[in-house]
């Protein structure tokens, strides 16, 4: 490694969170040439897999859980990571550079990646209600196995991407799936408004029954029997209930650190943290973004990984900033999205394809500017629209929506009005 | 030399280029990827799913 970085032979590199950003970032410094000393913490007692089909195949069950591995169990040791699973960390001390597990022995570092993830967030009304599930981990799945039968019905609170995933999986197992949102359309903070109505129409072609503008008064358990009562008297009922109403970033270490937080673990273009040799990746980071200016906390496999990379590289010395545009998708009823960029803050929105029959690429513009996009049937497009994106060209509406431009062609179009 | 792209995301892999990203030098044949291996684009779909590019 050169000089800068400061890290050696000698060094220690901690990696706290065995998701995907954490793993990621093990593997990188292995592969950027780091030969000091590097250990790969986790809470969870699960050797690294991969969190994306657990909504999906892995709920349905057509996947095994020992099929979600991220790699293959030896990886890791022909890596020299030194994996501790089902590890809990206590405490970091940045000025020590040292951390603290819970069983009290600790370990001395140079540098630390936090890669905590996040925990779903909690709806107080569910608080300690039997027959209330969430998705987060392998570990959550027996007991929603246990209740997702053919015939059972399913409450989903929260119609995201983890709800309207779970919603879609047990639909398609027979299950009878009533759906509550609190905002007047599902998908609303990854979605403009025009696509979230091909989203209403999906569920509701697929039988799950959709309530938006829902507010969750009173949830109880009663006989056998779960009841949600709505702000206007509605009672919704069923056998058991998933809550999915977002993410809470895992920042308590950092907090107990003194190191900045806010929605997250504040981070600067190099994931470095307010606390010199800390840094944070993944669902966890609130990091600034190149395109749209502010910041953003970004909660999707592929970020996840590539900040995991993109911090691995910064603790070694590498001075390229992270400019990674959010690219996700989601799978639905047997129809997949591909989203990137920002289109949630579209200003206006240019459709190629047909919406109703579910093959298109909608562009979204802020400012004039290109900023996201979101596709079905079309995964070409958005790949090459990530690419667009990070360059957030001018583009006129009439040029989007010409079937004949070549999308690829668009992140070279000139940016107006920007000094570079 | 083929290329082979995942169903869901799009991801190709190119025997070409290999995936340095994957541990994949450049003119790694489809073959030695590990059969467990899935794209790391989309974390889903595994090897036995992806389809012969273009």
């Amino acid at each position: 490694m050169t000089a800068p970085s400061g890290v050696d032979a000698a060094s220690t590199i901690a990696v706290v969170g065995t998701g995907v950003a954490g793993t990621s970032a093990a593997l990188t410094l292995r592969n950027a040439g780091f030969t000091g000393r590097v250990v790969l913490i986790g809470d969870e007692p699960d050797e690294p897999y991969r969190r994306p089909p657990l909504s999906k195949d892995v709920l349905r069950g057509t996947m095994p859980p020992e099929k979600t591995r991220l790699r293959a169990p030896d990886t890791w040791s022909q890596h020299s990571i030194e994996l501790r699973t089902g590890t809990r960390v206590s405490g970091v001390d940045p000025e020590a550079r040292r951390l603290i597990f819970a069983d009290g022995t600790g370990l001395d570092f140079d540098r630390i990646l936090l890669a905590t993830g996040g925990l779903p967030k909690v709806l107080p009304q569910a608080r300690g209600v039997d027959g209330v599930h969430t998705l987060r981990t392998l570990a959550d799945v027996p007991a929603l196995h246990g209740v997702l039968a053919a015939g059972s019905r399913l409450l989903v609170i929260g119609a995201g991407l983890i709800g309207s995933e779970v919603a879609a999986t047990a639909s398609a197992m027979d299950c009878a799936v009533t759906v509550l949102e609190a905002q007047p359309a599902p998908l609303s903070r990854a979605l403009p408004r025009e696509i979230t109505r091909v989203y209403e129409e999906l569920h509701r072609a697929s039988g799950v029954d959709l309530y938006t503008g829902v507010d969750v008064r009173e949830l109880i358990h009663e006989g056998d029997q779960l009841a949600v009562t709505d702000a206007d008297g509605r009672v919704y009922s069923a056998d058991a209930a998933v809550v999915a109403v977002g993410l809470d970033p895992r920042t308590e270490l950092a907090e107990h650190a003194g190191i900045a937080t806010g929605d997250g673990i504040v981070v600067d273009e190099y994931f470095a943290t307010s606390a010199p040799g800390v840094y944070a990746a993944g669902d966890v980071a609130n990091h600034p973004n190149h395109v749209l200016g502010g910041r953003q906390r970004v909660e999707h496999w592929l970020n996840a990984q590539e900040q995991g990379g993109a911090a691995a590289r910064a603790m070694l010395g590498d001075p390229t900033p992270y400019s990674c545009v959010p690219w996700s998708w989601s799978d639905q009823h047997g129809v997949t999205l591909h989203v990137c960029g920002w289109p949630e803050v579209a200003e206006d929105v240019t459709v190629r394809g047909e919406l109703d029959e579910r093959d298109f690429t909608a562009i979204a513009r802020r400012n004039g500017r290109v900023v996201g996009a979101v596709g079905m049937n079309r995964p070409a497009e958005l790949r090459a629209l990530r690419t667009v994106v990070s360059a957030a060209p001018h583009v006129e509406r009439a040029v989007l929506a010409d079937p004949a431009t070549e999308l690829a062609s668009l992140a070279s179009f000139e940016v107006a009005g920007t000094s570079s | 030399m083929s290329a082979y792209r995942c169903p869901v995301c799009d991801y190709t892999y190119d025997e070409r280029t290999g995936d340095a990203r994957e541990g994949f030098p450049a003119g790694t044949a489809w073959a030695e990827v590990p059969d467990d291996w899935c794209c790391p684009d989309c974390g889903v779909r595994e090897k036995v799913d992806f389809e012969p590019a273009g």
